[in-house]
């Protein structure tokens, strides 16, 4: 039986009716009508679904709706302001660091939260922030770099 | 780089949809939500060849919440196929023939009640013999696959029995210059089972318009294609149905076709709801057809000098319970980028009870090139010359003949192979247990029907029409070729999303085509409305059409600059001008034979106690001839290789040896590239012009992925001297052949040649 369910979603406080076995990301997805995390997998294998959680990347289909009561939750489409694009997504558009852009959300999401906590990366750090994102179309090589052009964008601002 | 002048061309230009995919506003087909949408859910076949003696959906269709479940009787009785020959139902009516294989789908309230209602769908079956291994599949004692494959339409091209497809290309006297040769060497090689990959998994809704036609919001490649396949199985009018191509999250050869979008389709039809399909992961690996294993025989003769004179090979495809793409490689790829004055060449595509072979990128291509390159390096290594001397010597030559009988205009082979043979400072000295390896890729610019239709706004922009998908940045190409056949900015051309029912007729895309066919006749269509745009300013200015020209959106007359006509005023003086509002098109069916070469080398490190293989560089030059937008280009080149070094050491689709099920259906079982596991990655792009093609350009996405298995095992040869002839080089395997353990591969090559007639030894 559904039960009610509190997020903070994009800074935005949304109350829902959700079934007990539904993850988060079918709760984005499914309920709140937020569509850009992805259901690759569901398995918690390639990343797609990664949003922000209390500031913490988290792969949102192996997160259990209702264990994300009252939680802080970014997802993509918190990113952006309506005027730009966040220093992440800007790099991505710039550098080319995608094509069917399917795993894009995911990748993203993972890259910010990764740089809140380490601003100064190495580009084998990064490579391993990303390790649980799965991408066919790019190779990395491209993704790395926008990554790390984030990265040093960000630090400039400061 | 030549002295081509380009504006927009050879600038690195973001993708015309990357906000969108940014900020994750685009919508690909799982996004679709409609009101009163139901979901639909599949029954998977639990046997490998069976009987199906009752299907009973009585208790699943008492469940509350089931709307509708439908099983193969309630299609009609037509077969389709993914070629000419029909060999399949688009769900089985009495006989299933995999592991997997869809026999029902029910629509429900929601995912959870449609899963529920396939737990409840209780199936009869009355098992048939089942043959899984194609060499098994291939003995006259083994069990039929398909036992009305006579009957079945487009049959041809076959020996009968369980070989679905028997090709052959033949040159000179092949057995003379076997003989003649100082040098016969043979190898057997064999590859694994792919799986494309692709993060997206299909997906599509299927609506019911008041008026009765069929919409399909789709996940594909071919909207055309899934058209005329729906068309088929439901036996409706192509002008029944619309498909609307949603953003494509992958496909790589895997969305060319109709999938599964006949279920919630006549799902839909019955109940009148939206209904959507959405695979699991698990049904990504179990009903969608991946790439399946190949054997391959190739023998060579050689003359002292390193001459190759003649090519023998014989290429066996598993084809799965229904014949798809692979087999015409097996012929079209056998001497690779090589001058062969002899060859004989023959591929089977044999049936098994396993999932249908899929299409993956130039299908059958990367296998062949495994064979042809390592067997080039045991060549070079038997006769003591330099791999890379080798190739240099047998490469194709402007002039020479290609394996299909085409001419080999223009291009950069010897280029490519000088640029990486430079890159990587060949030949060189390496560190025990590091080696270098090569290879050689060679593919065509891909043609096909290809259309095109741009408009021109009132404010002087365009909108651009073509009926192809976006696949890796096509728009982006598209839009860039129309700005410069029209002398604009990228941002003046409007890319609009496809739908069968406003975009003109065209082929899928894939096979390396978009680009290269379609960007030619965006690129006519460009120049018509830049024709019409300039006979409208020449009717206004009173000027002769040659004393004006156009560029930065305006016409203007050539010796005085300043005078002129902007596309905004012309658009407004197209309204009321005899011609009426500009539009220009193009439509083309097939593009001349213009070749795409590229040349690799690995660098890796062989673990002599684990037979790990590491890819510490990988170098890839490629003929790209123009690069239309060079960001986009590397991404396709790196992208590619990334998933070539997949195929090369860990990606492994494995299946059952008595069932032939998959057996790792899932990202954590079957090991795709992370970022942590990826070389750095060098790009050499070559710039030979394509003699057709848009402003030069050759197709690019092919080539890449097809190289790295060959130069890694190359590579591993030269760091330990050892040759694994197997896909992938895992450990495992790299383990055996260290210790001399390889598995003997062996292929009756003789009892192929007798099947046919052939006396040779």
């Amino acid at each position: 039986m559904k039960q009610p369910l509190q997020l903070q979603i994009n800074g935005e406080s949304r109350q829902m009716l959700v079934e007990p076995f539904y993850s988060l990301l079918d709760c984005l997805r499914d309920e709140a009508q937020l569509t850009g995390a992805k259901k690759g997998c569901d398995e918690g294998d390639c990343g797609a679904c990664t949003v922000l959680m209390d500031g913490q990347p988290v792969t949102s289909c192996l997160v259990l709706a209702h264990s994300a009561h009252h939680a802080d939750i970014t997802t993509i489409e918190g990113l952006a302001s309506v005027a730009a694009l966040s220093p992440v997504q800007r790099a991505f558009v710039e550098h080319g660091g995608l094509q069917c852009g399917f795993c894009i959300p995911g990748l993203i999401m993972s890259a910010t939260g990764f740089l809140q906590s380490n601003p100064n990366p190495t580009e084998e750090d990064v490579r391993f922030a990303i390790g649980g994102n799965l991408c066919r179309c790019t190779g990395y090589a491209r993704v790395v770099e926008a990554i790390m052009a984030a990265a040093a964008e960000m630090r400039a601002a400061q | 780089m030549t002295s081509r002048n380009f504006k927009v061309l050879g600038q690195n230009h973001p993708r015309v949809d990357a906000y969108d995919k940014v900020t994750g506003r685009a919508a690909y087909a799982a996004d679709v939500y409609l009101p009163g949408m139901l979901a639909c859910k599949l029954l998977p076949s639990a046997r490998s060849h069976a009987r199906i003696l009752r299907i009973d959906t009585g208790p699943a269709a008492a469940l509350p919440g089931v709307r509708c479940i439908i099983t193969g009787a309630d299609f009609p009785d037509v077969r389709f196929g993914s070629g000419a020959l029909r060999d399949r139902y688009v769900m089985p009516r009495d006989t299933v023939n995999f592991v997997g294989e869809p026999i029902a789908a029910v629509a429900a309230v929601d995912e959870a009640t449609a899963q529920e209602a396939i737990e409840l769908i209780t199936v009869e079956y009355e098992d048939l013999p089942a043959v899984v291994n194609p060499i098994t599949s291939m003995q006259p004692d083994a069990s039929t696959v398909h036992p009305d494959l006579e009957d079945y339409q487009g049959y041809g091209f076959t020996m009968g029995h369980n070989v679905s497809t028997l090709l052959d290309a033949d040159r000179g006297d092949v057995d003379q210059a076997f003989q003649d040769a100082d040098h016969v060497i043979e190898d057997v090689y064999r590859s694994q089972g792919i799986n494309q990959g692709f993060l997206e998994p299909m997906a599509c809704v299927a609506d019911v318009e008041p008026n009765g036609r069929l919409v399909i919001y789709a996940s594909t490649q071919g909207p055309y294609q899934i058209r005329a396949g729906l068309a088929a199985v439901l036996e409706l009018p192509v002008s029944r149905i619309r498909v609307v191509a949603m953003e494509l999250g992958g496909g790589f050869g895997a969305k060319l076709r109709l999938a599964f979008e006949a279920f919630p389709a006549l799902l839909a039809m019955r109940t009148g709801r939206p209904v959507k399909l959405v695979n699991t992961r698990e049904e990504a690996f179990t009903m969608n057809g991946p790439r399946l294993p190949v054997t391959n025989y190739i023998r060579s003769g050689v003359m002292n000098d390193g001459t190759i004179t003649a090519r023998e090979a014989y290429t066996i495809f598993d084809v799965g319970a229904y014949l798809g793409a692979g087999p015409n490689s097996g012929i079209g790829h056998g001497i690779g980028a090589y001058r062969v004055p002899n060859f004989r060449l023959r591929s089977y595509g044999v049936y098994t009870n396993k999932i249908y072979v899929g299409s993956y990128r130039a299908s059958g291509v990367a296998d062949m090139t495994f064979a042809v390159e390592s067997h080039m390096d045991h060549i070079a290594h038997r006769l003591g010359i330099d791999p890379y001397d080798l190739r240099l010597r047998n490469a194709l030559r402007e002039g020479d003949v290609s394996v299909s009988g085409a001419v080999v205009p223009s291009n950069g082979l010897l280029e490519t192979l000088q640029a990486v043979k430079d890159a990587v400072a060949w030949p060189r000295q390496l560190e025990d247990g590091h080696g270098i390896g090569l290879a050689l890729c060679e593919w065509r610019s891909g043609s096909g029907p290809s259309t095109a239709a741009i408009s021109v706004n009132d404010d002087g922009t365009v909108s651009l029409l073509t009926g192809s998908t976006d696949i890796s940045g096509s728009d982006t190409s598209l839009a860039a070729i129309a700005a410069e056949a029209l002398g604009i900015g990228m941002q003046q051309v409007i890319v609009a999303k496809r739908d069968t029912d406003m975009a003109p007729y065209t082929g899928q895309s894939g096979g390396s085509r978009v680009v290269y066919s379609q960007g030619t006749a965006v690129q006519r269509a460009a120049n018509e409305t830049r024709d019409k745009l300039i006979a409208l300013a020449a009717e206004r200015l009173g000027l002769p059409q040659d004393a004006l020209g156009c560029e930065d959106g305006r016409v203007y007359v050539l010796d005085n600059e300043p005078q002129g006509l902007t596309f905004t005023q012309l658009a407004a003086a197209s309204i009321t001008s005899r011609g009426g509002p500009i539009i220009g098109t193009a439509a083309l069916s097939s593009m001349p034979y213009t070749p795409v070469f590229a040349a690799q080398a690995a660098e890796v490190k062989v673990d002599r106690e684990t037979g790990q293989v590491r890819v510490l560089r990988y170098v890839q030059a490629q003929d790209v001839g123009t690069a239309i937008n060079p960001m986009a280009v590397e991404g396709q080149l790196e992208g590619g290789v990334v998933q070539g070094i997949g195929r090369a050491l860990t990606e492994d689709q494995q299946f059952d040896p008595d069932t032939g099920a998959v057996r790792n259906p899932s990202f954590a079982a079957y090991l795709m590239p992370l970022a942590i596991d990826t070389p750095q990655i060098e790009n050499i792009l070559i710039d030979v012009p394509a003699p057709d093609g848009p402003f030069g350009a050759r197709a690019v996405a092919e080539p890449p992925g097809f190289g790295p298995p060959a130069a890694i095992a190359n590579a591993v040869y030269d760091a330990v001297g050892v040759r694994v002839k197997e896909l992938p080089l895992s450990g495992e395997r790299v383990l055996a052949a260290l210790k001399g353990q390889s598995p003997a591969l062996t292929m009756d090559v003789a009892s192929l040649r007798r099947a046919e007639g052939i006396a040779a030894d």
